[in-house]
């Protein structure tokens, strides 16, 4: 009789608690228990949601291997309707936008439009999963203390790999709003890889949707939809643990007589891409005039480039040397 | 009587009282226990027009401190021997150091001067080992070796990342490969 009781008395608060549980509330300065601030992932949970449901813009300092690229950045949403926009400013100016799964680039002087299906992506800032059970399986997620950043009280969430074959995050999550104010990359021995981070950040009720409109004249790349990996000239017998397939598509590029394949992985958080085209002898070798193909990097990325069989295999992604070279030695031609 | 021993009590805490009449009194004071009080309450008296403090103590206190010393035990602790320090050694030890800096600044010039020398050793000039175009990466190679960037691996990194919108144009002109050597 009291079981019954207390099942009538539960039974109201119950979908509340659920929705509560399921869906982190909209940022707000807040009240919510310190206990839930302590929770990486409940932060990273909120961030996510924050990221896709408030306008937001700012300034944004990208720094990799020593360079600065500082930027305008803006994030409207209007009915569940998302758009980024990116605003160089420094030469060459270029406005960049993505909007449903796929970015415009625009280069101000040369009026080149480029525009690309990249449905894989979601953000320029930070791409993390919306579910975090994959991050789980091969990251420690976990608060580190508080700092600010521009001039704004941040949760410091750091996601350490639990093996060598990703990099170290730290992301410096707003307490307000629970936005992404900095964003840092480690390498394995714990220096910054790269670097972005808010120098000014407003949140405002609405903001405008911005339309790059392609000049009439203006050369630009076709579009490059996802297909199934199915139809790709390769498989891989073996993927690093918790990297999984994301995306594949098999499109034209410069100066290639036949379209590329290409391969998309991640873990959740880095992303890993295998390239595959017919060998072109005509062409510089892609291994950047090596007798010996070996890893080499270009700022935080990896690369390895190898001729294999009839084809010329490029594996590139922001993971360790290791993982590039695991993922190069499991590629397999079909067929064989 | 009284009024006699009192003025002399006060005569001796002011240093005014004659030597051979101040033994006399320090010996009465011995056994007479209220002039002992009473000479403790001068004490105190002068301490606080003194100091402007004043602290009371128990009539025995004294008493007590000397039973308790007294009572104390007698420990026989070893004494620290003083460490007899070998001279000898530490004077070996300077001379092989001042002959080797010696040395080292001399032997190269005896190397060049010397028709029978031999050859230095060219470790920087060795080559490293060819690489196996599979073996596991685990060493950054401290001297990178930089190239231009492939137009392919360009459009590589533009198919890879959409971030790289947010590097310069020139991407192509200005990123150069740093090459990782395996072990």
């Amino acid at each position: 009789m009291i079981a019954v009781k207390w099942f009538f008395l539960i039974l109201p608060v119950l979908p509340t608690a659920v929705a509560w549980a399921e869906t982190p509330p909209l940022p707000d300065s807040d009240n919510r228990p310190a206990t839930l601030l302590q929770d990486g992932k409940y932060i990273l949970k909120s961030m996510v949601n924050a990221m896709q449901n408030l306008n937001y813009q700012g300034t944004v300092a990208f720094l990799r291997d020593g360079k600065l690229e500082p930027m305008r950045y803006s994030h409207a949403v209007n009915k569940g309707h998302e758009q980024e926009h990116l605003l160089s400013l420094n030469s060459p100016l270029r406005e960049v936008v993505r909007e449903t799964g796929k970015v415009s680039c625009l280069y101000t002087a040369t009026q080149k439009l480029i525009v690309e299906q990249r449905p894989f992506e979601r953000s320029f800032l930070l791409d993390m999963p919306t579910n975090l059970a994959q991050l789980d399986a091969v990251y420690d997620i976990e608060v580190q203390g508080e700092e600010n950043i521009a001039m704004l009280p941040a949760l410091i969430v750091a996601l350490t790999p639990r093996d060598k074959l990703r990099y170290a995050h730290k992301i410096w999550v707003s307490r307000q709003w629970f936005l992404p104010l900095k964003v840092v990359v480690y390498d394995l021995a714990g220096e910054t890889l790269e670097e972005r981070v808010f120098t000014e950040l407003e949140v405002k009720d609405a903001l405008p949707f911005i339309a790059i409109k392609q000049p009439s004249n203006a050369p630009s790349l076709p579009d490059s939809p996802a297909e199934s990996s199915k139809q790709a000239a390769f498989a891989l017998t073996a993927l690093p643990k918790g990297f999984t397939e994301v995306f594949f598509s098999r499109q034209p590029m410069r100066d290639a007589e036949q379209p590329v394949d290409h391969l998309l992985l991640s873990d959740g958080l880095a992303s890993v891409s295998v390239y595959m085209e017919p060998k072109n002898p005509t062409q510089p070798p892609v291994s950047g005039g090596q007798d010996t193909p070996s890893v080499q990097a270009i700022d935080a990325i990896n690369f390895f480039s190898h001729a294999q069989g009839n084809y010329q295999v490029t594996v590139m992604g922001e993971v360790p040397s290791e993982t590039i070279q695991f993922i190069a030695d499991h590629v397999q031609l079909r067929g064989q | 009587m009284n009024d006699q021993l009192n003025q002399k009590t006060s005569q001796l805490f002011d240093n005014e009282l004659p030597y051979d009449e101040a033994l006399a009194l320090l010996a009465k004071l011995r056994s007479d226990a209220d002039l002992a009080q009473k000479w403790d309450r001068y004490a105190a008296i002068s301490h606080a027009l003194k100091t402007e403090q004043f602290v009371s103590l128990r009539p025995d206190f004294s008493a007590q401190i000397a039973a308790r010393l007294e009572a104390e035990p007698v420990y026989l602790l070893p004494r620290n021997k003083p460490v007899k320090r070998n001279y000898a050694w530490l004077a070996l030890a300077a001379s092989v150091a001042v002959v080797s800096v010696v040395a080292v600044r001399w032997l190269p010039q005896l190397d060049h001067t010397s028709p029978n020398a031999p050859a230095p050793l060219q470790v920087a000039q060795q080559q490293a080992p060819q690489a196996l175009p599979h073996s596991p990466v685990t060493t950054r190679k401290a001297d990178t070796n930089e190239q231009p960037l492939n137009a392919r691996i360009n459009d590589y990194l533009q198919a890879h990342n959409g971030s790289v919108y947010a590097d310069n144009q020139n991407l192509k002109s200005m990123t150069r490969v740093t090459t990782y050597n395996p072990k």
